[in-house]
Formats: C-alpha cells, sequence, structure tokens
C-alpha cells in the first residue's frame, strides 16, 4: 500500500509542481513533434490493452464506451 | 522535416497513427484460478486477436482510417462465488466439476452467519469455514469481429471526424458512431477537444446450458427480470435451450484541453461521462443465495442455522452513470532523448464504484532504430453497492403454499397441472383417502372426500421466495468487487527499414484483493494474473513514419525512398498463387495475404448431390448420421517476410492467424430418436443449437526460393519449405451436461499438428502485356501422427496462369487449379464424440478443380509507391469428394505487399 501512495504523492506532486506556461515558439517544438512524445504513442496496442481492461475491471479504460462488446467470460 | 509535421497537425494533441497499415497479433492467457487445492478440468482463459488498421489521405483534407478487430476467446471462467464447504467445485467425475447448487449439508454459525466446516465425511467439526471459492465453469471457442471507420477532416486550426462500427459476437452486437472536434488555439500551444459517442447493443445470450436447468426458476423459464423492460429470457428450443435477450444503450461524453508547457512538455486533461441504460448485467453469472428456512432448522445442531444453497441470475440496475477525469502529462528528457509519460485517471458511478488509475511508461529510443519502452500501471477500485459474494436470506427456498382457513394446499403427483388442489380434513363425515404423512383424511376442493389411490400421490404445492427479503440488485462478478491491480510491461520497438516497424510488447497483471489501495479488498479466492503478449507491425506510406524523427539520430536511409524498385519484373501471378517470384539481391519484402474459403450448400458423394435423407443413412463412415454441416467459412491472415541473401536465393517466413466457423444441420426427426435410442442427444443437442468457432495462430511456413532458370523473358525455381506445427490442434468443445464433449472435428483444428514438407516448382514468363506461369506444389506430412493422434492428408496441387496488362498499374489473370488431397489418416486420441460427417476421417480430401479470376494494381503515385494490390476468386468447377463432404462456394484471396 505504501508504494501506490508514494505512487499518487508522485503524480500529485508532479501536476502541482509543473512549470508555468511559456511561449513556445514553431521552431522550438522539434522535441514536442517526436512520435514517442505523442500522447498516445502506439494506438494500435493501446487500443488492444483497453480492450482487455474493460472486459476485466469496473473502470473502463478508454473515454468512450464504444464498441468492446460483452467482455462477458 | 519535424517542424513541417508541426505546422500541419500537432502531433502532441492525436496519436501517431500515422498513414499507413499495421496488424497486429496479441495473446492474452491467464493464470489457474485457485480453487481451494482442486484443479479445474478447463483450462483458464486464452484470447487470441487480430487487429488490422489502414491510414490514408485521399486528398490534403481528408483523411479515413479503417479499423478490423477480432478476438477469439477459450476457456473457464467464475460463474458463481460460493462458501467452501458448499463444494461446488466437485472433483467426482474428472477433474473439478462445476455444482451451483449445494450437494452438501451446509450450516452457518447463528451468531456471525459464517459457514460451519466439514470434514471429508462431510460432518461438522465445530470450527468456522469463512473460505470462499469460485465455481468456475467452461466455454466453447466464440469469435467477436468489429469493424470501425473513421473520416477526417483537416483544416489549418481544427480537424473534425466522424466515425462508426459495429461488433459482432454470437451473442451481443454492438452498433457505434461517434463525432469529435479538436481545435488549435493560442498559436497552436493550446488544443480543445470534445467528441461524443453512441452505442446500440443487443444481446442474445444462450444461458450457460450446464447451469441453466439449476438456476433459480419463478416460473418455468428463468422469468427474473428486475424491471420487465430492459431483458427478457427466451425458450428457443426443444432441446431446452434458454437465451437472455436485451438491449442496451451508451452515451458517452468527453471534453479534454491540451497545453503545451514549455519546449519539452504537455499537460493533457479530459472528463468524460458515460450514461448507460438497458441490461447491464452479466448473463453468465448467477448468485448464490444461502435459505434459512424457519420449517426446516430442526436438522440444524445447536447454535447453528441449516441452509439451502440456490443459484439466482444477478440483477444489476437498469442505469449506470459513470464519470471520469484524467490527466496526461509528457516530459521530454533531453540527456536521453527519453519521453516520460504520467497518467491519472479518477473513475466514480453511481453504482458506488470508484476507481483511481496510475501509469507511468519511460519511452526511449536506443539508436539504430531500436526503441525501448517500460511501463508500470496501478489500478484500485472500491465494490459497487451491490456488490456480494453471494446472499443470505431467511426464508424457505419454495415455501408451502397455505391456505388460511383450511391449511396446507396439495397436489396430484400424477397429475400437478390440472388446477385440482386437495386439504387435509380431520372432520370429514365419511373419510376414504388418509394423507400417508399427517394420518389425516383427504378432501378435494369442494370437502369431498377422495381416494386412498389419490391420497397417496399428494405433495405440499410450494410457491417461490418471496424476492422483497432480498436486495433489489446483487452480483458477485469479482470485476464490481474491492480489489487493486498492478501491471508492468515492456515494448521493444525496432525499425526494420525506412517506414516499416515491428513492435514486441509484453504485460503482466495480477487483480488482487489485497492489492487495493488502503486494503479491505475482497478475499484472495477472487485474484487471478494475466500475461498479454503482443506483436504489431506497421508500414507507413511514403515514408510517413520519418525515421530520424522516430529514432534519434538514425537518418541513414532518409533518400532511400527514391531507390525503390518496381517489382513488376515477376510477371503479374494472381493472388492464390504463394512463391511465385524471388526478390533481388539484398531486398526485403514485407506482405500480407489474406484467404477465405466458404462451404455451403448441399452434401456431395463423389462428384454427386445426395439428399440429407441419404447422409442421415449411411454419412458417418457407413452408419447411421444424425448431422451435417450447414455451412463453415474460413479465413486466413499470412504474413510474409521475404528477404534475398543473394539473387539466386529469397528465404522466407510466413506466420499465420486461422480462424473457422461453422454451422451444424440436424438431421433427426422424432422418430429417429425412437428408433435410435443410442443417439447421443447431449451432443447431437450441443452442436446443432448453435455455431461453432475456432481461431488463433496457425502453422508457421519456412521457405527458401532457388532459382533454377533463368532467360530473357522467363524464369524457373525451386521451393524447399518445411511448415512447422505451431497452430493448435488439441481444441475442444465446452462441457455440456456435465458430460465431456471433448474435441472439435478435425476441419476446427487450427493447424496440421505435424512437421510439413512443402515443396514447389515454379515457371513464370513474359512477352510485352503478356504474362504466364505455372506451378506444381505439395504439402507431404512428415509425421504419421500428431499429438491428437492424427495426420491430415497429403496434398499435390498444379496451377496455371495467364495474365495480361491493361495499362501501367492494372492488370488481369486467368488461372486453372486441380487439387488432390489423401483423407485423414488415425484419429482422435482423446475423448471425442462423433456425430456428424465432419466427425470421421474418411470424409476428408477428394479431387478439386477451381477456375480463377484476378485483378492486381501496382499502385502508381510517389506515396504509395512499392505497394502492390492483387486479388482473386476461385470458383469451384469440379469437386470429387473423399467420403461425404459439403460443397464448396468458393475462396477469394487478397495479397498485399510492400517491397523496398
Amino acid at each position: 500500500m505504501k508504494r501506490s501512495k508514494w505512487a499518487a504523492a508522485a503524480a500529485l506532486l508532479g501536476v502541482v509542481t509543473l512549470p508555468g506556461c511559456t511561449t513556445v515558439e514553431p521552431w522550438e517544438r522539434g522535441n514536442l513533434a517526436k512520435p514517442h512524445m505523442a500522447l498516445d504513442s502506439n494506438p494500435i496496442q493501446t487500443a488492444s490493452r483497453e480492450h482487455i481492461n474493460d472486459s476485466r475491471q469496473a473502470m473502463p479504460s478508454g473515454s468512450s464506451a464504444e464498441g468492446g462488446g460483452c467482455g462477458c467470460n | 522535416m519535424a517542424l513541417l509535421g508541426v505546422a500541419a497537425a500537432p502531433a502532441w494533441a492525436q496519436s501517431a497513427d500515422a498513414d499507413g497499415v499495421s496488424l497486429q497479433y496479441g495473446r492474452y492467457h491467464e493464470g489457474e484460478r485457485d480453487l481451494l487445492g482442486r484443479d479445474s478440468r478447463f483450462d483458464p482463459i486464452t484470447v487470441d486477436s487480430l487487429q488490422m488498421g489502414a491510414t490514408f489521405m485521399p486528398s490534403d483534407r481528408w483523411r479515413f482510417r479503417l479499423g478490423y478487430a477480432q478476438d477469439t476467446w477459450s476457456g473457464a471462467t467464475p460463474i458463481s462465488t460460493a462458501p467452501a464447504p458448499a463444494g461446488t467445485n466437485s472433483d467426482a467425475i474428472t477433474g473439478a466439476t462445476p455444482y451451483i447448487n449445494t450437494t452438501a449439508n451446509l450450516f452457518l454459525d447463528q451468531a456471525t452467519l459464517t459457514p460451519l466446516e466439514l470434514d471429508e465425511n462431510l460432518q461438522l467439526t465445530g470450527q468456522l469455514d469463512p473460505r470462499l471459492v469460485h465455481t468456475l465453469s467452461g466455454a466453447s471457442p466464440e469469435t467477436r469481429r468489429q469493424l470501425d471507420f473513421t473520416l477526417t477532416s483537416e483544416f489549418t486550426d481544427a480537424v473534425y471526424s466522424f466515425g462508426g462500427g459495429a461488433s459482432l459476437e454470437p451473442d451481443y452486437d454492438a452498433y457505434f458512431a461517434n463525432i469529435g472536434a479538436r481545435w488549435d488555439f493560442n498559436r497552436n500551444l493550446t488544443t480543445l477537444s470534445a467528441g461524443l459517442s453512441y452505442t446500440s447493443s443487443d444481446i442474445d445470450a444462450r444461458i450457460d446450458h450446464d447451469a441453466s436447468p439449476y438456476i433459480y426458476d419463478d416460473c418455468g423459464f428463468l422469468c427474473d427480470s428486475p424491471s420487465g423492460s430492459a431483458h427478457f429470457v427466451r425458450a428457443n428450443d426443444f432441446a431446452g435451450n434458454r437465451s437472455l435477450v436485451g438491449e442496451r444503450e451508451d452515451w458517452a461524453g468527453r471534453v479534454g484541453v491540451t497545453q503545451i508547457i514549455n519546449r519539452g512538455a504537455l499537460l493533457e486533461a479530459g472528463l468524460s461521462f458515460t450514461n448507460s441504460t438497458g441490461y447491464l448485467a452479466n448473463p453468465y453469472k448467477v448468485v448464490e443465495a444461502l435459505f434459512i428456512d424457519p420449517d426446516q432448522q430442526f436438522l440444524a445442531p445447536e447454535g447453528a442455522y441449516y441452509v439451502t444453497m440456490a443459484a439466482l441470475m444477478e440483477r444489476r440496475p437498469d442505469e449506470r452513470n459513470q464519470g471520469a477525469l484524467d490527466l496526461r502529462y509528457v516530459q521530454h528528457i533531453g540527456a536521453t532523448d527519453a519521453a516520460l509519460h504520467l497518467d491519472y485517471r479518477y473513475f466514480q458511478d453511481d453504482w458506488g464504484i470508484s476507481a483511481h488509475t496510475f501509469a507511468a511508461e519511460w519511452a526511449q529510443p536506443l539508436g539504430h532504430g531500436w526503441r525501448l519502452t517500460p511501463r508500470v500501471r496501478y489500478y484500485s477500485q472500491s465494490a459497487a453497492d451491490f456488490y456480494t459474494p453471494y446472499l443470505v436470506t431467511f426464508q424457505s427456498e419454495h415455501p408451502p403454499i397455505i391456505d388460511p382457513v383450511r391449511g396446507r394446499v396439495y397436489l396430484n403427483g400424477n397429475t400437478p397441472d390440472d388446477g385440482e388442489i386437495y386439504f387435509d380434513d380431520p372432520s370429514v363425515a365419511d373419510p376414504q383417502g388418509v394423507n400417508p404423512n399427517t394420518g389425516n383424511p383427504v378432501v378435494d376442493r369442494d370437502g369431498n372426500p377422495v381416494s386412498q389411490e389419490i391420497a397417496d400421490m399428494l405433495f405440499g404445492a410450494t410457491t417461490n421466495l418471496d424476492r422483497s427479503l432480498l436486495p433489489a440488485h446483487y452480483s458477485s462478478d469479482h470485476r464490481l468487487s474491492a480489489y487493486g491491480a498492478l501491471s508492468y510491461g515492456l515494448t521493444l520497438s525496432r525499425e526494420l527499414a525506412e517506414g516499416v516497424s515491428l513492435d514486441l510488447s509484453f504485460e503482466h497483471y495480477t487483480h488482487a484483493g489485497s492489492l487495493r489501495l488502503g486494503g479491505g479488498g475482497e478475499g484472495d479466492y477472487s485474484d487471478f494474473d494475466y500475461n498479454l503478449f503482443s506483436a504489431a507491425l506497421k508500414v507507413g506510406f511514403g515514408g510517413a513514419i520519418p525515421s530520424d524523427a522516430m529514432f534519434g539520430e538514425h537518418g541513414a536511409h532518409a533518400d532511400h525512398g527514391a531507390e525503390r524498385h518496381d517489382h513488376h519484373a515477376h510477371g503479374e501471378a494472381p493472388a492464390g498463387v504463394m512463391f511465385d517470384h524471388l526478390l533481388a539481391a539484398g531486398d526485403v519484402m514485407v506482405g500480407y495475404r489474406y484467404m477465405y474459403a466458404g462451404q455451403d450448400g448441399g452434401m456431395l458423394r463423389g462428384t454427386d448431390s445426395v439428399s440429407d435423407g441419404a447422409v442421415k443413412a449411411v454419412g458417418c463412415a457407413g452408419q447411421f448420421c444424425p448431422i451435417r454441416p450447414a455451412d463453415m467459412n474460413m479465413h486466413m491472415h499470412m504474413l510474409e517476410f521475404m528477404y534475398a541473401p543473394t539473387d539466386w536465393l529469397t528465404l522466407m517466413v510466413m506466420p499465420q492467424y486461422v480462424d473457422m466457423d461453422m454451422n451444424m444441420r440436424g438431421l433427426l426427426v422424432l422418430d429417429d430418436f425412437i428408433d435410435h435410442p443410442d443417439i447421443d442427444t447431449t451432443t447431437y443437442f450441443h452442436h446443432t443449437a448453435h455455431a461453432h468457432a475456432t481461431g488463433g495462430v496457425g502453422d508457421t511456413g519456412l521457405y527458401a526460393l532457388v532459382r533454377v532458370a533463368q532467360g530473357p523473358n522467363y524464369e524457373a525455381h525451386l521451393g524447399l519449405g518445411l511448415s512447422a506445427p505451431t497452430g493448435d490442434v488439441g481444441i475442444r468443445l465446452r462441457d455440456t451436461h456435465q458430460v465431456e464433449t471433448g474435441f472439435i472435428h478435425y476441419g476446427m483444428q487450427l493447424g496440421s499438428g505435424t512437421w510439413d514438407f512443402k515443396p514447389s516448382f515454379t515457371m513464370t514468363g513474359q512477352d510485352e502485356r503478356w504474362s504466364w506461369g505455372a506451378q506444381a506444389n505439395a504439402t507431404i506430412r512428415l509425421e504419421d501422427r500428431n499429438a491428437s493422434g492424427y495426420a491430415l492428408g497429403d496434398v499435390y496441387q498444379a496451377t496455371a496462369w495467364g495474365g495480361y496488362r491493361f495499362n501501367a498499374w492494372l492488370a488481369g489473370t486467368v488461372r486453372g487449379v486441380y487439387t488432390s488431397e489423401s483423407a485423414i489418416d488415425g484419429a482422435f486420441n482423446g475423448t471425442f464424440r462423433p456425430i456428424g460427417t465432419t466427425d470421421y476421417t474418411g470424409n476428408y480430401g477428394g479431387d478439386f478443380a477451381d477456375i480463377g479470376i484476378g485483378l492486381s494494381m501496382t499502385i502508381p503515385g510517389e506515396t504509395l509507391r512499392g505497394n502492390r494490390l492483387a486479388v482473386e476468386w476461385l470458383q469451384p468447377v469440379l469437386s470429387d469428394v473423399n467420403g461425404y463432404q459439403l460443397e464448396r462456394s468458393g475462396a477469394l484471396s487478397a495479397s498485399w505487399s510492400l517491397a523496398f
């Protein structure tokens, strides 16, 4: 349990101590444009993982409830 | 290059789903569940899944994405939870077999309502036994298929999308549609997004036919409907199979904002809401109810209650509202060019469940096209308000009907449905029959004495349990319990060539009550874990996966696209022909092949059509044959990797994914059951009542193509290949009515099970617009028997084709094919209940001739350069089958390849 509380604290800390927003010019966004910086850097893998999670957990892991099927097993 | 990408569409505001095609195979495998030391005879759940996607831009503004996914589920799942002393996983037959009704005497401690421990002779030990256990039930394989699309329209500062699709499986169909929008402003530092989706689902779930007769039944057909509107139970056939029919609707909305924080960090926050109405329960779950019957307590020892147990269909509310807040943060780590992803999600619904998810991922480019991404995820949820492992209720399972004036009501056991009722009446003037249990004279409704013959047949009338004494909703589905889950995984990505990447991924997931945040989770009886493995191949169009941006300094192939070879040189072999060409030295080709083969229509014996009557009389190896196939579909998905170390040698690896479905037709009429009392009716109804499906990895081919001759306009080569038995040949049907059904028939197994030798000889030639080719190939089984006790027949095939090129990108082909295949040798070496034509080894193979018509396209234009698409339809023209077989309706082949 201790580990999970630490994880929660670390995540919160990350959000709270974010540096203030600054202007980032288009030519300064090279790193942000890298594929592994995308919010979802591996969509097909995410989709399959979410499909499994949706049939194993009470909380849907995706942001929409569409498709997915019964997941009854 | 990267900056141009920024201007066109901010990568941080969307997924990295570049234009191109992707193919992913996944395997999910659960660990064994703990059944208090008993071994389940059912294998844990496995899921084989296949996903395909293609994204392309028909014009500058429009982007179209088409996705296909299928998954085949098999294995055992908990049907209920019960106190350990109830003995629900009996090992009386072979291994543990589920019983949802207790066979043991069960007692609860009066003070705590905790079950009392029983020893191996089912005697009380005086100790408490609070342990719980799942009752596992098996399932035959089933396949779900999903097709979806998204159409996106892209503007300078906005993107609008519209999509939809369908997910189809035997018991559950869902249709969905969605709209979405994204607006970029604040000089593209901020992105707002919003989306709305709607899903409509139809449930038609066959209630577990092992469990169905034992589920508490209020009215003879499980009329257990909490609201009467969301679902009902339908009796669908004379075999007593019942289906739960229901509907469900889901509306979901989401708004999100993405903010660039600095040169190396961005944050997204989103709020989503889902409203679900209709049948939201799980038709395959029951809840055990323990009945403390006041009239039965004379059976209980001092300080204890005597209880009986019955299984009730679970009940959930007809509405659910869910809300979630998610935060995603991505930080670039300059020192190693890594990306750190931190995600948090909070969830709450009006069923009383709240959940937290924390996830972290570190995406680390390693140079030379490699990328390693470890990830860890923690999840914790509270239980639904109505979650309960089992129910305890102070009432009789079937309370006696008592008339307020005349007392206990009795029915005649010979004619219980005739409407007549009887009473004890000690005061009757001229008694005749006497109730053997009470010694009282018996009278009918009008007070007239009845004969001893009738009195001997009386039994007390009972009614149903009083549902007002139970909670309105209850479920023991462990997904609604309080627990935590910890998972960790690793993805290894490798760019194989420009625009082509392969991902391998592994994840281990542990579900445990003790992992719940803050403790207080469900007991460890419900703990389980799983492994998830996946492999994905992505091929970008026109170098859409930029190698320099994706993998750091690795940009050596930047101009390779211009050197791509146009593979016209080998002519235009039809899509159904494999091994038709070699590559030039040093070349690599990635290909995908799809083959469909269908059988439908009438039955054949040799070359002749035969009636169902003839099949029934002698179709099973000369014996009486209750079942014939009605239709069968086979789909094969093959991935081709080709590489030529030199000009005269090309090496190939070809993994494949296979899935099949089939319907059976029962041939029996009522008289047959009388004339053939030995018919295995359980198996008969199991096969005829519903479709069968299997799916998963098939056999893997390893080939070498060796050039033996070459001229100015012809070429000949030899193919030497081995097929490795990676496809499962031990697939079994679920048990039914506590009878082990055993193997599913030969044609539905996923591979040959044997190492096979696959030689081929191919000649191709061309002259101006014309091309031609011929090939002889064989499949020779190198082993007499596979692990399941049989070997498929050898196959010999000859084919020849001609092609004509209409213009620079389109060609047509005509082909003839002759195939000869032997019958199956050997037979299943485990439990197997042959009952139809496909269960007999002599009803496989034969001589076949087909005519094929095909088209092949070399995609013109710069972005899709090197892509080749081909399709071919094979029409059967002659079939001379061994034994009795279903007619073939044709075969479709489609292939796509990309050389570089």
